[in-house]
């Protein structure tokens, strides 16, 4: 059985599609999640091979929701939408395929004999998507997006990645290595990412060590593996 | 006593002249208000001929002639000024001087001397402001008579022998006086009479036509109806009072009203010449009935015998004509013929400006179609995949839901109207309104406030279901609570508002992309409510947005 999400705001939509899903028998339904922040969340928690994404969504769209995955977990997507005002075509190459709602029984069949063979292909393909502009973040029962050059630094912790800007900290669902990849934030620890154009000054410590200051007098710590890597992006 | 009357003898001669004259085109220049160069060169060659005929007609009295010479210097004086009366006198004067007689020296000098008077009565007049005396007889009398008297004293002084020219005066002073002032005083009268009637005749005619401009720009502000040309014609017909009145376009007669109607039948293809001349030169072709007649083509015994065929032009293009008729028996009166002209040219502008209203509704209804064939395919399909999904669970709700699709369809179809009941078009929101909720099922709840007694107010059509479909996708749709929409309707300080509130606060980030639907709304209620009224916007960023609709209390009235 082929592990399945489907993304979609609309219920009924939903619905009718695990509906459908099911009838054809290939597949799990592991969920079902109404927006982009609570998929991220389920994609994390229980790593789909399939994702059914729709487009038009509240807050943070389907191409949105794609560059946030960690390629680690990149599940084969399916587009399904009601209409094709994105230029859908275009993204036949960059994703599996698209279905457009409502979606035939018989054009379904055929998506998933493209998704089983890709799936003896790769468990995790690479999709080209777009940089990330808003970082989804959680701040109380709220959700704000910040924008990546707004961000000072990011550290991981045992309880979760924080986005650390001038208005606080904030915790997010996206992955270090999300943030790495499809933002400008620079790794510059294990733990750490780091805005270049907040540094102030990055201090030299003994052992290789180091420790950025940034504009706002935070203090950043830099691993001797990142040292290297941070003064080759600085052109130092 | 016999030669004073002699003398009212041969100033009746003279007046019958001057009547005559009157009737004239060489009086024309005396109607107007100002005289211009050129109509005092006239006016001279004129009074000087007076001048010189009164002393042709005048009697021999002891080498002397009795005359009444001074009438045409004195008022030419009055009418024309100082330059003119003198140039007529010294005219008058030369010629009589040329006569001989022991008097002729100084009867030249004393026309010249009573031209010269005249005129300064004339300046007289004006400079104290009252021009409008120089038409009075009275005015006419007194200054002929004091230049008469002066023209005596003048032949007192100047001829010779004293005691001749003292005999000739005792004679001639008192007749003379009397007779040139009468005459003077007549004269005047019948300038003043013609130039009156020519005043009224103007009056008469700028009434009508200013009448007929005020009935048909009132008909046409209405715009252009199929009746329109009918009513029109039935205008001019009254106000001319004309035979008869046709107006074509092209091709066919819209409208005929008059003599002859029985035959000349609205709907018929043109079928005079003269018509389908002016159409084709685009000019406008007269009949006169005498040189050239208008003949019927119709039927043999039609009473109309001359037309004036006047094309009704549109950005210089003839789109029509405007047709005049006389019967038979009645002269086109010129008065008529301009009327007619002028009628058309006002009907052109009146063309070219309501049909530059109807592009401007029509532009506003095509942009409307645009904003609803943008809409709907999405909505359609957004429906159409939730009443399949529904089908699959509740087929007693899908039917639901497509009863309240096929009624959103047939009022976008049916309703042509600009103006609906707010009844009607809470009737289609609400169907619009059941859709979309059956879409986002829990993600959308809608508060409704409406003030029952405005249920019959009548707005704009499409009014309310652009904006609560702007909240709803512009709005609602983004935010990841629950989204709430709130219709209220209320009176508010002589006015009537509509709000639509939403919970989302989006305008105001992404205001722009919502231009279109929301601008087109408020364009249609500026223009058929009045410029006071529309739509406006208050926003609270991730708040909410609140689009407040102002329409008169009384509603909308149907242009």
């Amino acid at each position: 059985m082929i592990r399945a999400l489907i993304v979609d705001d609309e219920l009924h939509a939903r619905e009718e599609l695990q509906i459908m899903l099911q009838e054809i028998g290939a597949f799990e339904v592991i969920g079902s999640c109404a927006n982009a922040l609570e998929a991220l969340k389920v994609i994390y928690r229980e790593r789909p091979e399939v994702l059914f994404l729709d487009i038009q969504m509240p807050v943070l769209n389907g191409f949105e929701l794609l560059s946030m995955i960690d390629p680690d977990l990149m599940p084969h997507v399916v587009f399904v939408t009601a209409y094709d005002t994105y230029a859908l075509k275009a993204f036949e190459e960059k994703t599996l395929d698209y279905l457009l709602k409502p979606v035939e029984k018989k054009r379904l069949e055929k998506t998933i004999e493209k998704v089983l063979r890709a799936l003896q292909e790769t468990a995790h393909p690479l999709y080209e998507s777009p940089g990330i502009r808003r970082i989804p973040c959680v701040f109380a029962n709220r959700i704000k997006l910040i924008a990546p050059q707004e961000v000072e630094l990011v550290r991981s912790e045992l309880s979760g990645v924080h986005v650390v800007g001038p208005k606080g900290e904030f915790f997010t669902d996206l992955t270090l290595r999300v943030l790495e990849t499809r933002t400008d934030l620079v790794r510059c620890h294990k733990q750490y990412l780091v805005n270049l154009d907040q540094i102030d000054e990055i201090v030299l410590l003994e052992n290789g060590l180091g420790e950025i200051h940034t504009k706002s007098g935070r203090v950043v710590p830099v691993s001797r593996r990142y040292l290297k890597t941070l003064r080759d992006s600085l052109k130092l | 006593m016999k030669l004073f009357f002699a003398l009212l003898q041969q100033m009746s001669v003279f007046l019958v002249i001057a009547y005559l004259f009157s009737k004239s085109p060489a009086f024309r220049p005396l109607t107007g208000e100002t005289l211009r160069p050129k109509h005092k060169v006239l006016l001279y060659f004129i009074f000087s001929a007076f001048s010189i005929l009164g002393t042709y007609f005048g009697l021999p009295i002891n080498d002397a002639i009795a005359n009444t010479r001074a009438i045409g210097a004195v008022l030419a004086g009055i009418i024309g000024g100082p330059l003119l009366g003198t140039a007529v006198g010294f005219t008058g004067g030369l010629h009589r001087y040329t006569l001989g007689g022991f008097t002729a020296f100084s009867c030249g000098v004393s026309t010249t001397v009573e031209g010269l008077f005249g005129g300064l009565v004339h300046l007289y007049l004006v400079r104290k402001g009252r021009s409008e005396q120089v038409f009075s007889p009275g005015i006419a009398f007194a200054t002929a008579f004091c230049a008469e008297a002066l023209q005596m004293i003048i032949i007192l002084v100047l001829s010779r022998p004293f005691a001749n020219a003292m005999a000739l005066v005792d004679v001639i002073a008192l007749p003379m006086m009397f007779a040139n002032s009468a005459g003077a005083a007549l004269f005047v009268s019948i300038i003043r009479d013609q130039k009156n009637m020519y005043d009224k005749f103007g009056a008469i005619f700028s009434a009508r036509a200013l009448k007929v401009a005020e009935r048909t720009l009132g008909l046409l502000s209405k715009g252009f109806a199929p009746e329109t040309p009918d009513e029109l014609a039935k205008i001019i017909h009254q106000e001319t009072g004309v035979g008869a009145v046709a107006i074509t376009d092209r091709e066919k007669v819209l409208a005929f009203v008059g003599n002859g109607s029985d035959h000349h039948r609205p709907g018929n293809p043109i079928s005079s010449e003269l018509t389908r001349r002016a159409i084709r030169e685009n000019k406008v072709i007269y009949a006169d009935g005498v040189r050239e007649r208008f003949t019927c083509a119709l039927k043999d015994k039609c009473g109309l015998g001359s037309a004036l065929v006047v094309p009704l032009r549109l950005d210089n293009e003839v789109v029509g004509t405007i047709k005049l008729y006389e019967p038979k028996h009645k002269l086109f009166l010129n008065l008529n013929r301009t009327l007619g002209e002028g009628i058309a040219g006002l009907l052109s502008e009146q063309l070219l400006r309501s049909r530059y209203e109807e592009q401007k509704n029509l532009l506003i209804k095509s942009e409307l179609k645009l904003i609803q064939a943008q809409i709907n395919p999405h909505f359609l399909f957004n429906a159409i995949n939730t009443i399949v999904a529904v089908l699959r669970k509740d087929t007693e709700r899908a039917r639901d839901l497509l009863l309240h699709l096929s009624n959103i369809f047939r009022k976008n179809l049916k309703r042509s109207e600009d103006l609906a009941t707010l009844e009607e078009e809470l009737d289609h929101v609400r169907s619009y309104l059941k859709i979309e909720r059956a879409r986002f099922e829990d993600r959308l709840v809608v508060e409704r406030d409406i003030d029952p007694t405005l249920l019959g107010l009548k707005i704009p059509t499409f009014t309310l279901q652009p904006i609560i479909e702007n909240a709803i996708k512009h709005g609602i749709s983004g935010i990841l609570e629950q989204g709430v929409v709130k219709l209220a309707a209320r009176r508010e300080n002589n006015r009537v508002v509509i709000t639509i509130e939403d919970n989302a606060g989006t305008y105001c980030n992404e205001g722009a992309c919502e231009g279109l639907g929301m601008n087109l709304v408020d364009k249609r209620i500026k223009n058929l409510c009045g410029e006071r009224f529309g739509i406006s916007v208050t926003c609270t960023p991730q708040e909410w947005t609140r689009i407040a609709i102002a329409f008169p209390a009384e509603g909308c009235q149907p242009s």
